[in-house]
């Protein structure tokens, strides 16, 4: 394995300027060999990291195909009302009849879809404000920087709630738009943050004294740079809004036709599963909820180690 | 001075901001603000209570004016401390029904995020000054592990087992029905015992992010060229750590705090909603679900203000822990 | 008894996702009580690790791995960490490279002294009087005793650099590591601090290993100098010795970068060729593949570090005779050196002085407003400067940090605007231009930078770096923009070009990034270049070779080229006319021999003593300039 490090006595990368560029190039490198994306290639050699893609992928597949997987419909209620497990109903069922196990399976759906979705929207805001913010600098800079600083101050869930109760329609649409209103300050932040020791480094002095425009240096000279910073903020925003989502569902401000993990807790505490003894009504959407979290953490440190060059050594 | 000079005035915008957005979310949806509430209250077919009108009529002021007037009315309110009349609490004033709850949510929030803070920082800077000893690995192995638990969901788990199961503590509410609030020993032993499982439900996934943050912070410090040099000098590893590792990177963590504040308090909505605590949390969640717009809003305007003070003087504490900002103009 | 004996030292970085690297191997030798050594090498040469390894600092993945170090007569190897302390700074202290990140930034400078005095009280007193004791140590190194209440961020890198001194020598040890110390900081400042070291390291009698890459300082300061390549000492002798002739070629070509700037022929030397890659296994000499003088032995015999004059050499060729005339074996002087580049007092075959300028600046000024909060500071960065460029002649710009000189680049380059005065490039008035004609503008104005490291694009290849300004000015297409960067590269010295069009700049060393760098101002065949300090980050051996590319460009190409720097050897070299800026106002101005052999301004002629010149001893070095020059008060 020959890794840009092997060169690094003779050129040694000026320290301290630019880590994410640095893990930028190790990317490329790891990249070259094969058709994969640099950052996953490195995301792939962390064991932990490994591990936690293959958590994600299994419930990627429970989700896709919970129609096959799952013994039952979501809402059939047509069994005995709160059953403990049994063979026909593995985790038991609910006080309205339905099937806990299938629930869970197609609760999935919900998880994956408002995490990816709500994910990709508030990348997408912070990734633009935070670029415009520390490009252009000046009195925009100000003005988005307010809003920054003011959406990372704003209890986001008592803001969630409030625009959610004066909704006039409840569903999955509302819960990502409330979640991507309010949860992409924190990665317009730092995506600023590094924009602006970006500017300053000669090469895109150099891209301007090489007729290139402003669209194309933020295009090929800078974003290219901040890649791992933008896969961080995916992955951060996504493991929010899952969480979130399963907040907001729980609260009872979901769409109560929908099934989520959340509004199973939701109905699970609300329908007594915890006197009737129905105990894995109430456990099991917890620890589904937990596992999936779990896979994104794993994956985190794989992101961290991209993002984050000290925390590689140890 | 122009550090805490520039905090002031990012304390004041944002109260602005704060207390404008409020004035905005109602009047976000299309057409007659009012009318739009108003139809939303009434349902298909119920009529129209006249102290929800008259309560949404004081909220949003005269809704026949235009924006501008009525942001005037609306700015006047506020400075007359005149936030409308509760209805789910009618004919209370949304200021008195907030009132008895902020006590509990202030407590509760107050000790459970103190204590998380010390005990994150404490146990953060402990795993990092034994980096990579079996001391660190169950540290950051067990927070990272307790961390990916949904913190709702475990405070479900403790009803389950401590109040239902094992019936050591209550099940929920403040306080007790032989207890009556004031200032006597019954009621605060009662009160006390009702807040040990929101309490403990906050306390268990609160540090967590004190504890990861002040690890890495801390591992980064240590590894600059003044921790260096203090070793070089043979100070003790304790004076290493304290002064030239902890010190200097429990700052993050501080402004980290002020930040924090917000997603904070939208935990205790739902640990005050699980626990039916009486605080500002539940209130909020209750006014959402009895369309009580007055006492929403207040709600919202409230704890918003909250963690802007709250925010406020993290800053300005952090101002006189670091230096570096508290004199830059003598640079 | 030696103070400090390191013998057969090796320290092995083992990262966990690469091939270990031997960064100092078998090292040895000692240091006297009040010594003062000095140990030469290159970036990436192993020198700061050997210091780590001596103050036992080292920390993972780097490790001892073989040898021992003795102080004293102690081995300290081994010692843990509490064995270690005592000795500690009482003992063993030292100033690290960059200073600037050595202080606690959040406690006061009185403090850093009071926790000292507080580890050590078998040294330090058990109650010291710390506002005394630290006044006296600062004033010792020209410091006022206000220091001990500021904080880190409120000092200069100067005064930083001084305080560090004075930590260094608090609890008077017996031996201090100085680590480049004042790399980084400005000449004069520079001098000034070097100077005050020398002065107390006679009086309080310390021993000192001195590490840098500044040949001129080391020569000057030590009493012996041991060079080191490529993890290896390979050679060792008083440094008078070594000024007169240097043992290992690799010494020959170090010393032979310098020369005196006022001679009527200057002639430098450079060494072609890069470093040995660490982590693998080299049967011969190291230095072979870069060394003129090899011989077929030198591929597989590795040499020892042998007795070698008064001192030692690590070289096959190095004869070893019994009496003091060590000399390389049957190699003539000026064949021991790889490359020579070299300017005499002639005109240069070049453009004339008197052609029509391409650009003309005429009175320009710039004024710089900070508002901090209610008051607004105006500074005065440029103050009336006029001068011309022309066709095929260097202009060197001079002066000390902060004189202004960036500015310049920045007004005639067009990224602002001056205050004041007109910048003429042809018939365009520079100064007023537009977006879409400052575009245009730019195709034939270019930048060459200083720090190669941040001027290319590290996720970009070098045919798309090279590319860019061939399709955006000159509207060439793809295939046709990557046969141009072939040529461009092969130019530049980088042949064959095919071997570097798809390299990342991370695949390539430093100097090899300066000339693409070059090669892209060069794309969109400007008239002006604008070369700002382009190698003061260069390695030493190496600076001679971008000079003469630079003057084989300005010769061939008829460029008209700003040379911005604050060395007037290079200058020399390069430059037809010398401008010095002080404070925003060119103080001289003239043909560069001129200026350099009857400098009048203080700060030029300053400058002309910071520059070493191996070949004299130094006893007959010219003293410091005369006191009119007043010592710069610290910090300024």
């Amino acid at each position: 394995m020959t890794t840009p490090s092997s060169t690094s006595m003779t050129a040694p990368a000026p320290t301290g300027a630019g880590d994410t560029e640095g893990v930028r190039v190790a990317a490329i490198a790891a990249g070259r060999s094969n058709r994969l994306p640099g950052w996953f290639v490195i995301l792939w050699r962390n064991g932990k990291c490994r591990f936690g893609l293959w958590m994600l992928l299994a419930f990627v597949l429970v989700a896709v195909f919970a129609p096959v997987i799952a013994p039952y419909g979501p809402r059939v209620d047509d069994f005995g009302l709160s059953e403990g497990p049994t063979g026909a109903h593995w985790l038991g069922t609910t006080a309205r009849g339905e099937d806990v196990f299938s629930q869970i399976v197609y609760g999935a759906r919900t998880s994956l879809l408002v995490g990816t979705v709500a994910g990709v929207l508030s990348t997408i805001v912070a990734t633009a404000v935070g670029l415009t913010a520390g490009y252009l600098q000046g009195t925009v800079d100000e003005v988005l920087s307010f809003f920054i600083n003011l959406g990372l101050v704003v209890p986001v869930l008592p803001l969630m709630i409030t625009l959610a109760a004066y909704s006039p329609v409840k569903g999955l649409g509302l819960i990502i738009a409330v979640i991507t209103v309010t949860g992409w300050a924190f990665g317009a932040r730092i995506k600023r943050a590094q924009i602006i020791t970006l500017r300053t480094r000669d090469y895109v002095t150099a891209a301007k004294f090489a007729g290139d425009g402003t669209a194309r240096i933020i295009a090929y000279e800078i974003a290219p740079n901040m890649m791992s910073l933008i896969v961080v903020g995916f992955m951060g925003s996504a493991l929010g809004a899952i969480g979130a989502e399963a907040g907001l569902a729980f609260l009872g401000l979901g769409d109560p036709a929908t099934t989520s993990w959340g509004t199973m807790l939701n109905q699970a505490s609300m329908g007594g599963a915890m006197t009737t003894g129905q105990w894995a009504w109430l456990v099991a959407p917890g620890i589904v909820l937990a596992l999936l979290i779990t896979a994104f953490t794993l994956i985190n440190f794989g992101v961290d180690a991209l993002s984050n060059p000290h925390l590689r050594e140890d | 001075m122009t550090y805490f000079v520039r905090r002031a005035g990012f304390f004041l915008a944002t109260l602005w901001a704060a207390v404008t957005l409020n004035f905005l979310i109602p009047r976000l949806q299309p057409g007659d603000p009012a009318q739009a509430i108003l139809s939303r209250l009434t349902g298909k077919s119920q009529a129209v209570d006249p102290a929800q009108l008259e309560a949404v009529r004081k909220m949003l002021g005269a809704p026949d004016g235009n924006l501008l007037a009525q942001y005037g009315d609306y700015l006047g309110a506020l400075a007359h401390g005149q936030f409308g009349i509760s209805y789910t609490y009618y004919p209370y004033t949304v200021t008195d029904v907030i009132g008895d709850a902020i006590p509990w949510t202030l407590v509760l929030v107050g000790v459970t995020q103190i204590l998380s803070f010390f005990i994150g920082t404490v146990l953060g800077a402990w795993a990092a000054y034994r980096r990579n000893t079996r001391a660190d690995s169950w540290i950051t192995l067990g927070s990272t592990f307790v961390g990916t638990l949904p913190f709702f969901w475990l405070a479900l788990l403790l009803i389950f087992v401590f109040a239902i199961t094992l019936r050591w503590f209550p099940d929920g509410g403040g306080y007790g029905g032989g207890s009556q609030p004031g200032w006597n020993w019954l009621f605060f032993s009662d009160a006390f015992q009702h807040s040990v499982l929101p309490g403990l439900s906050l306390l268990i996934t609160g540090p967590i992010g004190w504890i990861l943050g002040m690890r890495n912070n801390m591992v980064q410090t240590l590894g600059e060229d003044y921790a260096r040099l203090a070793r070089a000098k043979g100070l003790s590893r304790r004076r290493i750590a304290l002064t030239y590792g902890a010190r200097i990177a429990i700052l993050p963590n501080v402004t980290g705090f002020a930040i924090a504040l917000g997603s904070i308090l939208g935990g205790t909505v739902l640990v005050e909603t699980i626990f039916n605590y009486p605080g500002m949390g539940r209130l909020l969640l209750e006014a959402v679900s009895n369309k009580d717009f007055p006492l929403m809003q207040t709600l919202f305007l409230f704890t918003t203000v909250g963690v802007l003070i709250a925010n406020f003087l993290a800053d300005v504490a952090y101002g006189f822990l670091d230096p570096r900002v508290r004199r830059t103009e003598a640079a | 008894m030696t103070l400090l004996e390191v013998e057969n030292l090796s320290v092995t970085y083992s990262p966990r996702d690469s091939a270990a690297v031997r960064a100092v191997d078998k090292v040895d030798f000692g240091i006297e009580e009040g010594e003062f050594v000095g140990l030469l090498g290159e970036s990436g040469c192993g020198k700061s690790t050997l210091g780590h390894a001596i103050l036992r600092l080292l920390e993972k993945p780097a490790a001892i791995t073989g040898g021992s170090i003795t102080f004293d007569g102690r081995d300290i190897t081994h010692l843990d960490e509490d064995e270690l302390r005592p000795l500690r700074w009482a003992d063993l202290s030292t100033v690290f490279q960059s200073s600037m990140n050595s202080l606690n930034p959040v406690i006061t400078v009185r403090e850093q002294f009071a926790d000292t005095f507080a580890a050590h009280p078998e040294a330090a007193g058990d109650r010291p009087d710390v506002d005394a004791r630290a006044g006296e140590l600062l004033e010792m190194v020209s410091l006022g005793r206000d220091v001990l209440r500021r904080y880190p961020h409120e000092l200069s890198g100067g005064m930083k650099q001084r305080v560090a001194l004075a930590l260094a020598l608090a609890l008077r040890p017996r031996f201090v590591l100085l680590d480049e110390p004042t790399t980084g900081l400005d000449v004069v400042v520079q001098r000034d601090i070097l100077d005050r070291l020398r002065e107390l390291q006679r009086k309080l009698g310390f021993a000192v290993l001195f590490i840098s890459h500044d040949l001129g300082t080391v020569m000057e300061m030590a009493d012996r100098v041991m060079v080191m390549y490529a993890g290896e000492i390979v050679e060792d002798q008083p440094a008078g010795d070594m000024i007169e002739s240097q043992l290992h070629p690799y010494s020959a070509g170090l010393l032979g970068s310098y020369a005196d700037p006022r001679d009527e022929v200057v002639q430098v030397a450079f060494v072609p060729g890069r470093p040995p890659d660490l982590s693998r296994e080299h049967a011969g000499c190291l230095f072979e593949p870069r060394c003129p003088v090899s011989v077929d032995a030198c591929r597989t015999e590795h040499p020892e570090l042998l007795p070698a004059g008064r001192g030692q050499a690590r070289c096959l060729l190095v004869e070893q005779s019994p009496d003091d005339g060590a000399l390389l074996r049957d190699v003539a002087p000026t064949d021991r050196l790889g490359g020579v580049f070299s300017a005499d007092s002639e005109p240069r075959a070049r453009g004339a002085a008197d052609t029509e300028p391409v650009m003309v600046v005429d009175g320009v000024g710039k004024t710089y407003r900070t508002k901090r909060g209610v008051r607004t500071t105006t500074t005065r960065a440029v103050d009336d400067v006029s001068f011309a460029l022309r066709p095929g002649r260097v202009s060197a710009l001079v002066g000390q940090s902060g004189s202004g000189k960036t500015t310049i680049a920045r007004l005639i380059t067009g990224v602002e605007r001056p205050s004041s005065g007109t910048i003429r490039f042809k018939d365009t008035r520079v100064d007023t231009l537009r977006r879409r004609a400052m575009r245009r503008y730019r195709r034939h104005v270019q930048l060459v930078f200083q720090d190669p490291f941040s001027a290319l694009n590290p996720t970009r290849t070098i045919a798309y770096a090279l590319g860019r300004p061939l399709r955006n000015h000159l509207g060439m297409t793809g295939e046709q923009a990557r046969q141009r960067a072939a040529e461009l590269l092969e130019t530049v010295g980088l042949s064959p070009a095919e071997q570097y069009l798809d390299k990342l700049p991370g695949q390539l060393s430093g100097g090899q990034r300066q000339r693409v760098v070059i090669a892209r101002a060069l794309a969109p065949q400007p008239e002006v270049i604008v070369a700002d300090e382009p190698i003061s980050m260069l390695d030493v051996s190496i600076r001679a070779e971008i000079v003469e590319l630079l003057d084989r460009l300005v010769r061939e190409r008829g460029i008209a080229m700003l040379y911005i720097t604050h060395d007037l050897l290079s200058a020399r070299l390069l430059a037809d006319e010398v401008m010095v800026l002080n404070q925003g106002v060119m103080v001289e101005h003239g043909p560069t021999l001129e200026v350099i052999g009857q400098a009048r301004d203080a700060y030029t002629r300053r400058l002309l003593a910071a520059i070493p010149r191996p070949g004299r001893s130094r006893e007959s070095w010219p003293d410091e300039p005369p006191n009119e020059a007043e010592r710069v008060p610290a910090g300024s």
